[in-house]
């Protein structure tokens, strides 16, 4: 026979506005099994919770329902007081006689009769409920970053900052990601390339960061605290030691005529590169893609020149197994391409170009050396428009969102434009002037007002050649929606910003969820917003949505933040609302039948197997096995099961049964 | 059939397997499913078009397992089932020799399951336009209007259970009906305890049946339960895509697909 304790709370008159709390106490204590029952006004204060002590003290109580607010706003307060009195805080449960109850309904005795009801499932759920304590699991405190754009840098200089050892991996031969790419920034208009390069220098001199470039994550399993990440080192076909990284291979190179990535393809580069003059690690790569020596088996011409012998043709890709306790993805975005906008062309005319192409026109490093010149004919254009929502927020293009930093970017470009084309003209199409941010409205004004920006609300329906001038179809809406037909040298696509390829398999991989764009998903748009639904995997910047570099610097910091917290303890406690397989008598051992459909139905892929064996080692059965420092307790698993085979600790079958029971059975 | 025979006596006799499962002659004019282990008894195989009852069930017997490795007489709807049991992990390919059958009666060996997908694509899953126009009429009845049709269909039950001992997909060990802590599903053969019984039946086959029809004839009350059966694939196949066993495909109730339709939540 249990005894349990019924406490109802008032809530100061949250709840007894509505419900007679006396008289739920009164029937309270008439339930089989209660050998306590009272009400007090406000159950969480320090003389309530000095009740509930006492009372499971004094009367040996060894079950509780504390009827009052919701369990996520004070459960672990009302187990923490049941544990202090030497009960197991998972024999507490919490009835929600307020926002299920009291807020939702009348004062009336239909009230009053449903907070009656409520407790009483509760109490019938106790009677079921069985101490449980809660799983420790250890942390591994190295972080893995995936991505070295400004997000990556930020959040790897971070927790290494903090004292813990970070890997930070990078797909291209460089860290820097697109910032590395850009001119000037705005809304301050300083340079890209020195506020980024001073922070790459220091990510490959940290002594707790360990980079590891041209690489890539293959497979990552385990879970919080105690992933293991498998990252494929793609072959550079140099021997990194003895590379002193003095550039004679790239300038003695014979194959020099292959698109920059990094010059957004307005120059080229060679087959053995370093794709930018400031690239941390500044040693060059060979593009096996493109080398003669990998496509025809002759030149060899930078093993002759370089004076350390440090190139590798017969280097191959290499798995490095890495154990981390944290994983911040810090992958970054990409671009819509011109090839995808049909009306404008489809990228067949060489001046219609996209931002980023602006971006490498107009930086000092980039292929003008900084001047504005168009690339068909290299001639600096005297009239050029910049059409903003390219692709953004615009259904009919698969992406109906605003890519949020276009509008900002392209005040910029015209601005950059102006001052270093003194009598040009420039026109911007626009939807909206979105400029949310500190010191961003005042910047796009800037351009308006000071720098004679022509802003034309409306779209353009048509870019076309004729007589080397670009004719660009348009409507101005501020004019009675008047179309204007502009004669133009060249035009600049502020093209939607998107997921990069690859990205959904990535996410796949991770076992993190993306949106129908393929960005990544925050655990929660407003409270969790860098993390993902898998503990323990965070995310920075781009990746996650288009974001500017203020943005994604606090999200990378903010990532950090999350991964310092994880590392600042040696285990991790976790609720110990996890499904277990049952184990029952031989010759069965276990009601599982190994279907592991439960394994796919599992949104935290915290489902393997278990061999279960004789004496002798024989495999006599195989079944499903729930990991619990992956296991969420979410029991999709237990709905799934045919044969009843999952349970979940703390809301077993049997507890939600008698739960559902109680109410049935009046 | 002789080459059916040979091939039985001869996987026999070399120990490639220990029983044959296949279809013998039964009472009356009836067939029966026999398991031989003796090459001699081979002759005793037969198949034509009375061999209906779906052999793959006796795969996942205790009983039957404990013979040996098998080899099994396996027409079109055995296949499906045995694939559907390899998409399950209850079968490996290494388990079983399967003797397939031809609708034109004809031996086809099969080295692997892939194999098996391979040639079950020239015979997808295909509901009558008979029964399609039974469940379209159905499903056309007012609520309850249908509540009665199948209050009165199901009343005759009373739970032998032959359904699901013939179904090779109900192969739990232990059925949640026999689950009595707590006991979700009564166990009375009453009106709720039917009901029950009937559309937790239909559920856990739901993107798993295979459409054998096993057990509507296994009923010894004549009950349309394979209704239920046919009318859940063709809900799986207008909300996830088409049905049937696919290596490497997974469950349609147990896994997510982004591009799921989910018109059925609102
Ligand atoms: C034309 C243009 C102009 C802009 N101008 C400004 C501006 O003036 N001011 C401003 O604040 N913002 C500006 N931005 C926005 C700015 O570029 C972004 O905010 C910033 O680059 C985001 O940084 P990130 O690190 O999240 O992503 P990224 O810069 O995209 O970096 C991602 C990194 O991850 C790497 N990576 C990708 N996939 C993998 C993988 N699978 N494995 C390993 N590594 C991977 C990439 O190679 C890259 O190095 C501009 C953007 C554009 C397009
Ligand atoms: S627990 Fe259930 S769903 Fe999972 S493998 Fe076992 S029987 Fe299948
Ligand atoms: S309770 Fe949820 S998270 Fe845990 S094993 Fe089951 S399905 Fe996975
Ligand atoms: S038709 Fe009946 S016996 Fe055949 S698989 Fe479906 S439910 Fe099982
Ligand atoms: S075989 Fe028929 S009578 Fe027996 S349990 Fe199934 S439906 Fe009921």
């Amino acid at each position: 026979m249990s005894k349990i304790g019924v406490f109802i709370c008032h809530c100061g008159e949250n709840i007894s506005a509505t419900v007679n709390c006396g008289k739920v106490a009164e029937v309270a204590g008439k339930l089989e099994g209660v050998a306590y029952s009272t009400d007090y006004k406000y159950m969480c204060s320090d003389p309530g919770q000095t009740i509930i002590k006492q009372m499971i003290k004094e009367k040996g109580l060894d079950g509780v329902v504390v009827a009052a607010c919701s369990p996520r706003m004070h459960e672990p307060t009302f187990r923490k007081a049941c544990s202090e009195a030497g009960l197991n805080p998972y024999l507490c449960e919490m009835a929600n006689l307020r926002e299920h109850c009291s807020w939702v309904h009348d004062k009336s005795d239909a009230t009053t009769q449903k907070a009656i009801d409520i407790v009483r499932t509760l109490v019938e759920k106790v009677k079921h409920n069985k101490p449980l304590s809660t799983i420790k699991v250890p942390v591994t405190k190295k972080a893995l970053v995936i991505g070295g754009g400004i997000a990556g840098i930020q959040a790897s200089l971070d927790i290494a900052n903090a004292g813990h050892q970070v890997v930070l991996v990078e797909k291209e031969p460089s860290i820097g990601g697109h910032m590395s790419q850009l001119s000037e920034t705005f809304p301050t208009l300083d340079c890209s390339q020195c506020i980024l390069t001073p922070r790459m220098v220091e990510v490959a001199q940290h002594p707790n960061i360990t980079l590891m470039t041209y690489a890539e994550l293959e497979k990552l399993d385990g879970f919080i605290g105690n992933f293991k990440a498998t990252i494929r080192k793609k072959a550079k076909s140099i021997d990194e030691k003895l590379c002193t990284g003095c550039g004679l291979c790239t300038t003695k190179c014979p194959t020099k005529k292959i698109p920059s990535e990094f010059n957004e393809g307005l120059g080229f580069r060679t087959a053995i590169y370093v794709p930018f003059p400031q690239a941390v690690p500044n040693k060059p790569v060979i593009d096996k893609l493109n080398c003669q020596y990998y496509l025809k088996g002759k030149c060899k011409v930078c093993e002759k020149v370089c004076p350390t012998g440090a190139i590798r043709f017969d280097q191959e890709d290499e798995l490095v197994e890495l154990e981390v306790g944290a994983v911040v993805v810090a992958t970054g975005f990409n671009i819509m391409t011109t090839s995808e906008f049909p009306e404008y062309g489809y990228g067949k005319y060489p001046d219609v170009i996209t931002g980023l192409q602006f971006e490498r026109l107009a930086s000092a490093s980039g292929p003008t050396l900084g001047e504005i010149r168009r690339p068909s004919d290299g001639k600096i254009p005297e009239k050029i428009v910049f059409i903003a929502c390219a692709g953004s927020r615009d259904p009919a293009k698969g992406k109906p969102y605003c890519s949020k930093i276009c509008c900002m970017y392209t005040a910029k470009h015209a601005m950059l434009y102006q001052h270093k084309v003194h009598h040009g003209e420039s026109y911007v199409f626009y939807m909206d002037i979105r400029a949310a941010g500190k010191n961003y409205d005042e910047f796009t004004r800037r351009a308006i007002v000071e720098d004679k920006v022509n802003y034309l609300r409306g779209r353009v329906s048509k870019v076309y050649e004729e007589n080397g001038k670009l004719i660009v179809k348009g409507v101005d809406t501020l004019l009675n929606a008047k179309p204007v037909e502009i004669e133009v040298d060249m035009v600049v696509l502020a093209s939607a910003g998107v997921a990069n390829p690859g990205s959904e398999e990535l996410a796949q991989k991770m076992h993190i969820s993306y949106d129908a764009y393929n960005f990544f998903s925050e655990a929660h748009p407003k409270l969790k917003p860098v993390e993902t639904n898998t503990a323990g995997i965070y995310l920075a910047g781009a990746c996650q949505a288009p974001k500017d570099i203020p943005e994604t610097v606090a999200a990378a910091s903010g990532a950090a933040a999350k991964v310092a917290i994880l590392f600042s303890q040696n285990e991790l406690s976790r609720e110990p609302v996890v499904a277990v397989v049952n184990r029952s008598a031989p010759p069965l051992y276990s009601t599982c039948v190994g279907c592991f459909m439960c394994a796919t139905a599992c949104p935290y892929s915290a489902i393997g197997e278990e061999e279960i064996k004789d004496r002798k080692g024989n495999v006599i059965k195989k079944v499903a096995k729930v990991n619990p420092g992956l296991c969420q307790g979410c029991g999709t698993c237990v709905a799934f099961c045919r044969s009843k085979s999952i349970d979940l600790d703390g809301y077993t079958n049997e507890q939600m049964y008698s739960e559902v029971m109680a109410l049935l059975n009046e | 059939m002789n080459e059916l025979i040979q091939k039985a006596k001869s996987l026999l006799e070399s120990d490639t397997v220990q029983v044959v499962i296949g279809y013998g002659k039964g009472s009356a004019d009836k067939t029966r499913a026999i398991f031989l282990t003796k090459p001699e008894d081979c002759d005793q195989l037969l198949f034509d078009s009375r061999c209906v009852q779906n052999l793959a069930v006796y795969l996942t017997k205790h009983e039957i397992k404990h013979l040996g490795k098998p080899a099994i007489v396996a027409p079109i709807p055995v296949l499906r089932s045995i694939l559907q049991l390899a998409v399950e992990n209850q079968l490996k390919e290494s388990d079983l020799v399967i003797l397939g059958v031809s609708p034109e009666s004809k031996l086809i060996e099969f080295d692997s399951f892939g194999a098996i997908e391979l040639f079950l694509n020239a015979y997808k899953i295909q509901i009558d336009e008979k029964y399609k126009a039974t469940i379209d009429k159905i499903k056309a009845m007012p609520v309850s209007e249908r509540f009665a049709f199948w209050i009165k269909e199901l009343e005759p039950c009373f739970k032998c259970y032959a359904c699901r001992a013939a179904c090779p997909l109900c192969y739990c060990p232990k059925c949640t009906v026999e689950n009595n802590q707590p006991q979700w599903i009564p166990a009375a053969s009453h009106l709720l305890g039917n009901l029950e019984w009937h559309v937790m039946r239909a559920m856990h086959l739901a993107g798993r049946c295979t459409d054998c029809e096993a057990c509507y004839n296994a009923c010894p009350m004549g009950i349309p339960i394979h209704l239920l059966t046919k009318s859940m694939l063709q809900d799986v196949e207008e909300h996830f895509g088409p049905y049937g066993p696919s290596v490497g495909k997974r469950n349609t109730l147990s896994s997510f697909n982004p591009d799921d339709k989910e018109s059925f939540i609102r």
